[in-house]
C-alpha cells in the first residue's frame, strides 16, 4: 500500500501496455479494500492491481489444471493463445497437476509470449523441506520454458499442520525466499482451498506474502467462509487476495439449477479480488468468462446479499463445496506425504500410479515432534 | 468404531493383524490403582469421577450412566461390526459370550449393514433381552418425526423387543443437522414421544465429526442422556472431542459413551504407533461410561474382555505421555478420517445432504 496512485499508473502502464483510460478506473479499488470493483469498457479485458506489488494482471485467471483436460495438447495451446489475444495475462499453474502435464502444455503455449503473461505456478512440498521446494522450482521453470515465475505460491495449505510445517526450520518458507533472492520468482504466495483457520495461521505467523489463493462464491459465504474470515485479513494486510472455484470446483450446484455460471463469476469478480482464476476446458467457457468479463459491472451489496440468500440453505452443510469437507480436492501427492489414503477413482490417481509413483517423492517423514 | 462406515472400506485384515500383535505383546498392565477407586484424566477439569462396580478380577467393570441410575459395562458392542460377520450363527455367538461374560452394553443404529446388524442383534438377544442395555440410533439425517416414528418401529420389531433402553440421533456431522434436528416437528419431538409412550427410557445422539457440531446440539439445552462420540489418544490433540465436548457432557450430568478408540480403522496400531491394549485402556480411562468396540470375531471379543477384565484405569501421567506420543501423529488428521475427510460419513446421510454416494466420493 505504499504507492501513491501516480506510481501505481505508471507501473501499470509499463506492465500491461494496452490498458486504457477507462481501466485507470480499476486502479484506486484494489487500495481500498472494500469496495465494489469498477466496471470495464465495452469490449475491454479488465485489469487490477495486485495488492501492494503494484502489478497489473487481468480480472479474470486461466486456471492450470484445466489445461490437463483437453482431448489434446493443441487445444489447450489454442485457449492460452485465444486468453492471451483476449487480454488476460494471469496464468495459474502447479507442480504436480497431472503429473507436470499441465506445465508442459503451458510452457509450450507460451513459447513467444512468456513476457505478455503474468505466471504463476505452485510448490508441492506438503511440509516437506526447503531443499525439494527448490528442486520443484528448477522442474516448473524447465517445464514453463522460462528462467522466472512472476508468482511462486505454497500449494495446498489443506491440513492443519500445513501452517506449523511450513514455517519450520527448513521448511518452504526459506526455499520462497532464496527464490526471490535468486530473481527465480519476483513474489511469493500460498493457496489452499480447505479451512479459513488455516488460512489465517499461515497469516497470524508473520511471513510477507505477496498472494493468497483461496476459494470464492456465493456458497463459501455461509460455509466456514474465506470471503468473511480471510479476504478482510489479506486485504487489510495489503496483500492481494485471488479466487479460485466461482463455480464451487464441481458443477454440481448448477446441474441443480439453483446458479448459473454467469452470476457465479460475476459475484466473484465483484470481490475485492485481484483476479479469479476460472478453470477452462473449452473455447467455450472461455468465451463464456470472457462475455462476463468484458462490460463487467459489479454486482450491487443488494444483488450479492440476495445470491448468498439462495444459495445459504444448500451451502448449510457443505454439499457444493466438497472441497471444504472431503479430500476430493486434494491432490494425491498432497496425500501422500501427510499419509491421507489416495482415492483410486481419481483419474489423476491412476495417472500416478501408471507412472509407476513419483521418484522424487521421499518416504513420508514424520512431521517433527 | 460403531458410527456407519461402507462395508468393505474398513481392512478386516487389518484388525486382525493388530489383534494378534496385541496377543503377542501379551498383556503387561501397568497400572496400580485399586479396583474401585476414583480415576481421573488429566486435562479434564471437569471430569466426574466415576465409581466402577463389578470390579472383581474376572469381571468386566460397570459405571453408572450420567444421571440415569443405570450402570453399563466398560465395555459395548457395537453394532455396526457385528453385522459384517460372515453368518448369523457367528453373530448369534458372539453376542452370546459376550453377555455371557458380563458386556451389557449393546450398540447398534437402524441403518447399519441394510438393517442386518438390527436383525442379528435381535436373534441373538431373544430370551436374553433382560440382561442388557440395549441401544439403536434414528437416521432420519434431518428428516421429520414422522419418519423417526416410523424408524423406532422397525428398529423395534427387528431387535424383536418392545423397547430400547437408549435411542440416539444417528450421524450428527453435517454443519447444519442441529439445526435441522431441533426445527419444529423434527427428530427431536420423536424422542419425546416415543419416551412418553414407553417405547425409550432414554435418549441422547451421536456423530464423528466436530466438536462445535456437538456443542451446537448441546446447546439447545435438551435433557439428553447420553452423547457419544470419538474418543482416542489422537482425539485428544486434535480436533478434540476429549478436550472440547467431555467435560461439558460431564458437567451437564450427561452419560458420555466413546467410540472409535483404534481411530476407526486401527491405522495407527498397524503402524506401531500404539498397541491395541494402550489405545483401547486409554479410551476406557477417560470420563466415560462404556467405550463401544466394533468386534467382528470371536478373538477380538475375547482380547477386549483380557483388557476389561479388573481394568485399571491408566493414570493422568501415563494418558498424558501417550497423548504427547501421538500429538505429531495426529496434527493432520490422518488417523482420524471421520473428521478429515468424507470416508465414514453414511449413505443415508450423504441422501439427505445432498452428497453423492460412497462410490462417487469415496473419501
Amino acid at each position: 500500500m505504499n504507492m501513491n496512485r501516480r506510481d501505481f499508473l505508471k507501473v501499470g502502464a509499463a506492465i500491461v501496455p494496452g490498458v486504457s483510460a477507462a481501466n485507470a478506473a480499476v486502479l484506486s479499488y484494489a487500495a481500498s479494500g472494500k469496495q465494489a470493483p469498477p466496471t470495464a469498457g465495452k469490449g475491454d479485458m479488465l485489469y487490477r492491481r495486485l495488492g501492494h506489488t503494484g502489478v497489473l494482471v487481468s480480472a479474470l485467471g486461466v486456471g492450470g489444471h484445466h489445461l490437463g483436460d483437453f482431448p489434446s495438447v493443441d487445444e489447450a495451446v489454442r485457449l492460452v493463445h485465444e486468453a492471451i489475444d483476449a487480454g488476460v495475462t494471469f496464468f495459474d499453474n502447479c507442480w504436480e497437476y497431472y503429473n507436470g502435464k499441465t506445465e508442459n502444455i503451458l510452457g509450450r503455449a507460451l513459447k513467444g509470449r512468456r513476457d505478455k503473461v503474468f505466471l504463476m505456478t505452485k510448490v508441492c512440498t506438503h511440509g516437506r523441506s526447503g531443499r525439494l521446494a527448490l528442486q520443484m522450482l528448477e522442474m516448473s521453470l524447465r517445464r514453463l520454458q522460462t528462467d522466472h515465475l512472476d508468482l511462486w505460491q505454497i500449494h495446498g495449505i489443506v491440513y492443519d499442520n500445513d501452517p506449523e510445517l511450513a514455517y519450520a526450520k527448513g521448511g518452504v518458507l526459506e526455499a520462497l525466499d532464496q527464490a526471490k533472492k535468486e530473481g527465480k520468482t519476483r513474489f511469493v504466495g500460498f493457496s489452499g482451498h480447505k479451512d479459513p483457520a488455516f488460512h489465517l495461521k499461515m497469516l497470524e505467523l508473520g511471513y510477507p506474502f505477496d498472494t493468497v489463493q483461496m476459494p470464492l462464491n456465493p456458497f463459501d459465504a455461509s460455509f466456514h467462509s474465506f470471503e468473511k474470515q480471510v479476504l478482510p485479513e489479506v486485504n487489510r494486510r495489503g496483500m492481494a487476495g485471488l479466487g479460485m472455484k466461482s463455480m464451487g470446483g464441481t458443477a454440481w450446484a448448477i446441474k441443480k439449477g439453483i446458479v448459473k455460471p454467469g452470476e457465479l463469476l460475476r459475484y466473484a469478480m465483484s470481490l475485492p479480488v485481484a483476479t479469479t482464476i476460472s478453470g477452462m476446458d473449452s473455447l467455450e467457457v472461455l468465451h463464456q468468462n470472457l462475455r462476463v468479463v468484458r462490460g463487467f459491472q459489479p454486482m450491487t451489496e443488494s444483488e450479492m446479499d440476495a445470491l448468498r440468500a439462495r444459495c445459504a440453505p444448500t451451502a448449510a452443510d457443505g454439499r457444493f463445496e466438497p472441497y471444504k469437507v472431503s479430500l476430493r480436492y486434494d491432490n494425491p501427492m498432497t496425500r501422500l506425504p501427510h499419509g491421507f489414503p489416495i482415492d483410486s477413482t481419481q483419474r489423476e490417481v491412476a495417472e500416478m500410479l501408471e507412472k509407476g509413483d513419483a521418484p522424487w517423492l521421499p518416504p513420508r517423514t514424520m512431521p517433527p515432534a | 468404531m460403531a458410527e456407519q462406515h461402507e462395508p468393505g472400506e474398513r481392512s478386516r485384515s487389518t484388525l486382525e493383524i493388530d489383534r494378534r500383535r496385541f496377543i503377542q505383546a501379551g498383556l503387561a498392565f501397568t497400572g496400580a490403582l485399586a479396583a474401585g477407586s476414583i480415576f481421573h484424566s488429566s486435562d479434564i477439569s471437569a471430569a466426574v469421577p466415576r465409581e466402577m462396580t463389578n470390579t472383581g478380577p474376572d469381571q468386566i467393570p460397570r459405571r453408572p450412566l450420567g444421571k440415569t441410575g443405570e450402570q453399563v459395562s466398560i465395555i459395548g458392542l457395537g453394532g455396526y461390526h457385528l453385522g459384517t460377520m460372515r453368518s448369523l450363527d457367528d453373530a448369534v455367538r458372539l453376542v452370546q459370550e459376550a453377555v455371557d461374560a458380563g458386556v451389557t452394553f449393546f450398540d447398534n443404529a437402524w441403518e447399519y449393514n441394510d438393517h442386518r446388524s438390527e436383525e442379528w442383534m435381535g436373534r441373538a438377544l431373544q430370551g436374553r433381552r433382560d440382561k442388557v442395555f440395549l441401544m439403536t440410533k434414528i437416521c432420519t439425517h434431518g428428516r421429520d418425526k414422522k419418519v423417526a416414528m416410523r424408524q423406532l418401529e422397525e428398529s423395534l420389531a427387528r431387535l424383536r423387543t418392545d423397547h430400547l433402553d437408549l435411542w440416539q440421533i444417528h450421524e450428527v456431522i453435517y454443519e447444519n443437522d442441529p439445526d435441522l434436528h431441533f426445527a419444529k416437528g423434527g427428530v427431536i419431538e420423536a424422542l419425546d414421544e416415543a419416551k412418553k409412550q414407553g417405547k425409550v427410557r432414554f435418549v441422547g445422539f451421536t456423530g464423528h465429526k466436530n466438536p462445535a457440531i456437538h456443542l451446537k446440539m448441546l446447546a439447545h439445552n435438551y435433557p439428553f442422556d447420553t452423547v457419544q462420540m470419538p474418543l482416542n489418544c489422537f482425539d485428544g490433540t486434535y480436533r478434540s472431542f476429549e478436550q472440547q465436548v467431555l467435560p461439558e457432557v460431564n458437567r451437564r450430568g450427561i452419560g458420555a459413551l466413546g467410540m472409535k478408540s483404534l481411530g476407526g480403522d486401527g491405522q495407527p496400531i498397524l503402524h506401531g504407533i500404539v498397541s491395541a491394549e494402550e489405545a483401547l485402556r486409554y479410551a476406557m480411562s477417560l470420563p466415560v461410561a462404556t467405550t463401544i468396540s466394533g468386534m467382528d470375531s470371536l478373538e477380538v471379543l475375547r482380547q477386549n474382555l483380557m483388557i476389561g477384565r479388573g481394568f485399571k484405569p491408566m493414570l493422568p501421567e501415563e494418558m498424558e505421555a501417550v497423548r504427547q506420543r501421538c500429538k505429531s501423529f495426529a496434527a493432520d488428521g490422518h488417523l482420524e478420517l471421520y473428521k478429515s475427510t468424507k470416508k465414514y460419513d453414511g449413505r443415508v446421510g450423504r441422501e439427505q445432504h445432498g452428497y453423492p454416494p460412497p462410490e462417487q466420493l469415496p473419501l
